[in-house]
């Protein structure tokens, strides 16, 4: 709208109202002025305009605090500021936050993709239960439930235990400074296992037996972990799995030998 | 003490940094706490000295927002403790004023009644058609009696609150505009449109009077 124009027209409501708050470009407001100057009736809407904008100002000033507000307020305020100080601790959590969150995600990305490792290598997770379980046997207070170094014993010990039965070689079939020192009824991946419990040369070793059709997995586990070598032979019916941290040619030697009891039976 | 530091650094195998490990004596930590304090101390009292004059403005126009003295209390010292909190993100030459305001506001409407009053849904901003015939007050009604302060303050109260609000905020706070606009979130055209359209309803709401008093 021009000056022109706008000495004219009346003033809309809208700029009459901004004119008096003074919120007009220096041109529109020449141009209101000029209009003014001419037009009656918009000088007494400017001039009640105006009366009415003081008169709202008086009236809106209405609310006074009580007198005690402001000491309150600032005391609030002097216990505020006294709180930094003591909240320098959250702070630096704070500060450490991202690190903390990043560290979870972290955490998670491997619990995820350690599971997911290990589902396409569910043989990791025999390999984890194998060595839990010939640590479990190295404890002092784990007695087996046969302590036998004769394999007439031994045998027929697991007759109605196991669905499965398997040959024990003869003692002096056995590589030499090698011990059966007792059996044990174990689980292995949820399937009945025998427990053989042989030491040579006063290393513990472990040998689990298992029904070969009931395994799940069919891999040869050849893994060595924590200084513990894994070793696994397999007849046509069982599935032998050494575990010691003997020397591994000597446990390659004992498998052998269990291998071999099987086929003379 | 560099070898217990060096010991510290050698076990933090996460490379977490380390904020708060410090086996110092206290008297050595003293002067930056010192360092610390004052520029605490000097921040809060520029805070102080831009933020506590505005005291009474604050609590009036908290009063008309909350319509009650104690939520008024409340709802300053609130916005003082934001304000003291955020103090840091305020921009040295913008206006104070507006800016503490917006966290007055931005404060109630977090509250119960600020909900309800937020949930009013305002029909606002209508393009009127302007009719020169009905436009201002006749010379007859110029004599209204503005200064019947009770009749005016009974208007007000009347007034819808967001018109209240814009209205308040320019003509007893004396707000520009822009800051009206910054506060309110709302474009400045709008906040031009909102305080013509409240003077004019606060006209018509005093015209009873008029006809009552004469």
């Amino acid at each position: 709208m021009t000056p022109t124009s706008q000495s004219t027209e009346h003033i809309d409501p809208n700029r009459l109202s901004a004119f008096i708050d003074g919120e007009l470009s220096p041109m529109e407001q020449q141009g209101i002025e000029q209009h003014l100057a001419n037009c009656h009736a918009c000088a007494l809407r400017v001039l009640s305009a105006t009366q009415l904008k003081t008169a709202t100002a008086r009236a809106g000033q209405r609310f006074t605090p009580p007198p005690e507000a402001l000491a309150r307020l600032t005391a609030h305020l002097h216990l505020e500021q006294k709180k930094p100080e003591q909240k320098k601790m959250p702070a630096r959590i704070h500060a450490m936050r991202p690190l903390i969150w990043t560290a979870l995600a972290a955490a998670l990305l491997f619990a995820v993709s350690l599971f997911g490792w290990r589902q396409f290598h569910p043989t990791n997770a025999l390999v984890t239960e194998l060595l839990d379980q010939h640590l479990a046997t190295l404890s002092t207070a784990a007695v087996p439930q046969v302590i036998s170094t004769d394999r007439h014993t031994v045998k027929p010990w697991f007759q109605g235990r196991l669905p499965f039965s398997f040959n024990l070689p003869e003692t002096a079939a056995l590589p030499p400074d090698t011990t059966l020192k007792g059996a044990d009824l174990a689980f292995l991946n949820g399937q009945p296992a025998a427990l053989l419990l042989f030491s040579i040369h006063k290393h513990e070793v472990s040998v689990f037996l298992t029904q070969r059709s009931t395994s799940p997995s069919a891999t040869i586990l050849k893994d060595s972990r924590s200084g513990f070598t894994i070793h696994t032979a397999t007849t046509p019916d069982l599935r032998i799995i050494a575990i010691s941290d003997v020397n591994p040619a000597d446990l390659d030697n004992l498998l052998s030998v269990l291998v071999q009891a099987q086929k003379t039976a | 003490m560099s070898a217990i530091r060096f010991t510290v650094a050698m076990v933090n195998t996460y490379r977490l940094p380390v904020y708060s490990v410090s086996l110092e004596p206290h008297y050595i930590r003293q002067p930056e706490a010192l360092r610390v304090m004052s520029s605490l101390v000097s921040r809060s009292a520029n805070f102080e000295e831009s933020a506590l004059p505005l005291f009474a403005s604050l609590y009036n126009h908290a009063f008309w927002l909350t319509r009650n003295q104690a939520d008024a209390e409340d709802l300053v010292q609130e916005t003082f403790s934001k304000a003291l909190r955020a103090f840091d993100s305020f921009q040295p030459g913008t206006n104070f004023k507006a800016w503490i305001f917006r966290i007055l506001r931005n404060t109630f409407l977090t509250t119960r009644t600020g909900i309800a009053a937020s949930r009013t849904v305002f029909m606002e901003d209508h393009p009127e058609t302007f009719d020169s015939a009905t436009a201002g007050p006749t010379p007859e009604e110029n004599l209204i009696r503005l200064g019947d302060e009770n009749a005016l303050q009974a208007a007000l109260e009347q007034l819808p609150s967001q018109l209240r609000e814009v209205l308040l905020l320019c003509d007893v706070e004396e707000l520009k505009y822009k800051d009206i606009a910054s506060i309110l979130e709302v474009p400045i055209g709008t906040v031009m449109s909102r305080i013509s359209r409240a003077r004019r309803t606060l006209r018509q709401l005093l015209q009873p009077q008029l006809g009552e008093s004469q």
